[in-house]
């Protein structure tokens, strides 16, 4: 019991993360249609810039995280320029899927080229005392509560961004309806561009708060994406309450497949889900039923 | 003077020059040749998958991976000759990539993408997991093959069996792609639902352009294991689905001699970035997001420029129909876009640069 309770806290510190890095995916695929096959390289990169200011330069920690998600939030932005901007115009998902491909390993590539001199893993110094707590006989990492408490805050702040900011509303228009908020006079190229930088942002957010817990290295961004994407396709993949609900439910899956099946299963994991709910339950626990078009 | 310098007369100078090569060429650029064979073979399976049938399927690598696997751990674990596990690791590969079609009927664009994807990284752990049968991350060797009938050694034996499967599968590729398959897989890619309302068996085509796939994945790998008297999983991984796709985009989507170039061109640009010690995922990345951006039809458009007697169909990618409703708000595409494949070849050739010089 204590066993499975220290499985599922820990599924759940984590699963805030993924929920994270889910929602970018899910935010920029209702607006665009598109998942960001470069999301898990936000990510990454993310974690390295804070690293760069955090560690190398010696910033403090909050200035450095700031500064890790702005520019995310510009790469972000590149990302959209680069690859889906020009592409969207001649309508060709595969394109664009290609496109994303092809930057995400050459952001691999420049960071490896960058930070990759120094040591295969990076590791990023712990915030708090690494001392365990126990709550009501549960033994909790205090560093886990300090990044579930702050995924939390992010999240919140990322609802309130869309439901109160003008921003935030542009979007939930332009993903609602592109034809209609282009008629209303909403500039939808500029809104795709601010979405690119949002997710990108929530996940560099994620990136410099689980990089006290973990290494950091160039091919993580993969990892990270490909069970972010669990989460979303668990979660319908166009519900931003999906990611989130997704996100802790891979979490505590993976973790709870490693503790009572196979420690390899952790990676693994997220590829079976993928699978299965890609095949049986294609619209996810929370997703709309797909229209098909012609 | 066009009939000489026309496309013919160019596959045929690269298939001899590629039949000697062994013969002048030190062990090095034989090896190197040798890969140019499997690259082409692996583009072509690819290009028909992604380029003419429209499935974005990410599993081209682990395809490639369970040919060579499939081979190599025939050969070890029951001692069976190369030329029954061969056709053995081909066909787990056949049987693979059919099953990876089933997901492909209820799945399109990024979900198919991200479906195969999964399969690819799972087929990539498993390689590195299952210890007992795959001998793990370490990988492991094959027992060498014997070419015993014939007096070649294995190096050679490889290499032109590599050169007549690529000549073969070449023609099977091009042969198949003009006959009603080509056309129904076409169809496919250009819109499945008119592609079903004209009577194509969805079920049947996607699934034949998985298998075949499959089987020009499977042929390679099993070549390779061969090729390299060792198999290990990080041969077969993300970075490979990259190379292959870049191969293919490189080549032009959509056009089976434009693999051909592309499968020439990648193992070439490959081996230069490993010379020069450069980053081979800025190299690949970079090349397949600056082709898709401005050429999307690949180096075959430059080919056809620079040889009057070339006379090759070319593609464009089609518009992606079920987003074109949510991304209607740009402006037109250009009305040249898609041309089917039975259209005039000058319609086609003349495009947005109007640049055929015949």
């Amino acid at each position: 019991m204590e066993y499975l309770s220290y499985l599922v806290a820990t599924g759940i510190s984590t699963g805030a993360l993924y929920a994270l890095v889910a929602l970018g995916i899910v935010v920029i695929y209702k607006a665009t249609e598109v998942v960001n096959f470069a999301h898990g390289e936000m990510f990454m990169l993310g974690g390295f810039f804070a690293f760069t200011f955090h560690v190398m330069l010696g910033w403090p920690y909050l200035p450095s995280f700031a500064l890790a998600v702005a520019l995310a939030f510009a790469v972000g932005v590149a990302v959209d320029r680069i690859a889906f901007r020009p592409l969207m115009q001649r309508r060709t998902l595969v394109s664009v899927l290609l496109v994303m491909i092809g930057l995400s390993f050459v952001l691999k590539g420049v960071a490896r080229w960058i930070w990759g001199g120094k040591g295969d893993y990076l590791t990023f110094p712990p915030l708090i005392s690494p001392e365990p707590l126990s709550f009501a006989g549960i033994m909790v990492m205090s560093q886990q509560l300090v990044v579930l408490g702050a995924a939390c805050a992010v999240m919140i702040v990322f609802a309130l961004f869309f439901k109160l900011t003008r921003a935030g509303r542009f979007m939930q228009a332009t993903a609602d309806n592109p034809k209609a908020a282009k008629l209303v006079g909403l500039r939808t190229d500029r809104v795709y561009m601010y979405t690119f930088g949002v997710g990108s942002a929530v996940a560099a957010a994620a990136a410099v708060l689980m990089a006290p817990l973990t290494l950091l290295y160039p091919d993580i961004g993969f990892m990270l994406f490909v069970k972010a994407f669990a989460a979303a396709v668990l979660g319908g993949l166009t519900s931003i309450p999906g990611a989130v609900v997704g996100g802790f439910l891979i979490g505590i899956i993976e973790q709870l497949a490693a503790g009572y099946l196979h420690t390899a299963m952790q990676e693994v994991a997220a590829f079976i889900v993928i699978m299965i709910v890609m095949i049986f339950i294609p619209t996810g626990l929370f997703g709309l039923g797909r229209i098909r078009k012609v | 003077m066009r009939v000489l310098i026309g496309k013919r007369a160019f596959l045929f100078a690269l298939f001899v020059l590629l039949f000697v090569i062994p013969w002048v060429a030190n062990e090095y650029q034989t090896f190197v040749a040798n890969l140019i064979l499997l690259y082409v073979i692996l583009s072509l399976g690819l290009n028909l998958l992604i380029g003419f049938a429209g499935q974005l399927a990410l599993a081209n690598a682990a395809m490639y991976g369970i040919g060579a696997y499939g081979t190599g751990l025939l050969m070890t674990h029951f001692g069976l000759p190369y030329w029954i596990s061969a056709p053995g690791g081909v066909a787990i590969a056949v049987i693979s990539g059919t099953l990876l079609a089933l997901p492909a009927l209820r799945l399109s664009g990024i979900y198919l993408a991200l479906a195969t994807l999964a399969f690819a990284q799972f087929t990539f752990w498993l390689m590195t997991h299952w210890t007992p049968v795959t001998f793990g991350a370490g990988g492991f060797i094959p027992p060498p093959i014997d070419f015993s009938p014939l007096p070649v050694t294995q190096e050679t034996g490889i290499y032109y069996l590599s050169w007549a499967a690529a000549l073969l599968l070449y023609v099977a590729a091009k042969h198949a792609m003009e006959s009603p398959v080509g056309r129904a897989f076409v169809a496919i890619r250009d819109g499945e639902v008119a592609a079903q309302a004209l009577g194509i068996d969805l079920l049947k085509y996607k699934s034949l352009a998985f298998a075949m796939s499959g089987f020009y994945a499977g042929v390679a790998g099993a070549l390779y294991s061969g090729l390299l008297g060792f198999v290990g999983p990080e041969s077969f991984d993300l970075l490979q689905m990259v190379l292959h796709k870049a191969a293919v985009v490189l080549g032009g989507m959509g056009s089976v001699v434009g693999s051909l170039i592309g499968g020439v061109l990648l193992t070439v640009l490959v081996e230069v970035t490993k010379e020069f010690k450069f980053s081979i995922e800025i190299a690949f990345g970079g090349l397949l997001i600056v082709f898709v951006l401005f050429q999307p039809n690949g180096v075959i458009v430059f080919v056809r420029r620079l040889l009057p007697g070339w006379t090759e169909r070319l593609h464009y990618v089609p518009p992606d129909k079920e987003s074109e409703e949510d991304l209607a708000a740009a402006p037109d595409p250009d009305p040249d876009a898609a041309p089917g494949p039975e259209e005039p070849t000058r319609a086609a050739a003349a495009g947005p640069r109007g640049g055929d010089p015949g």
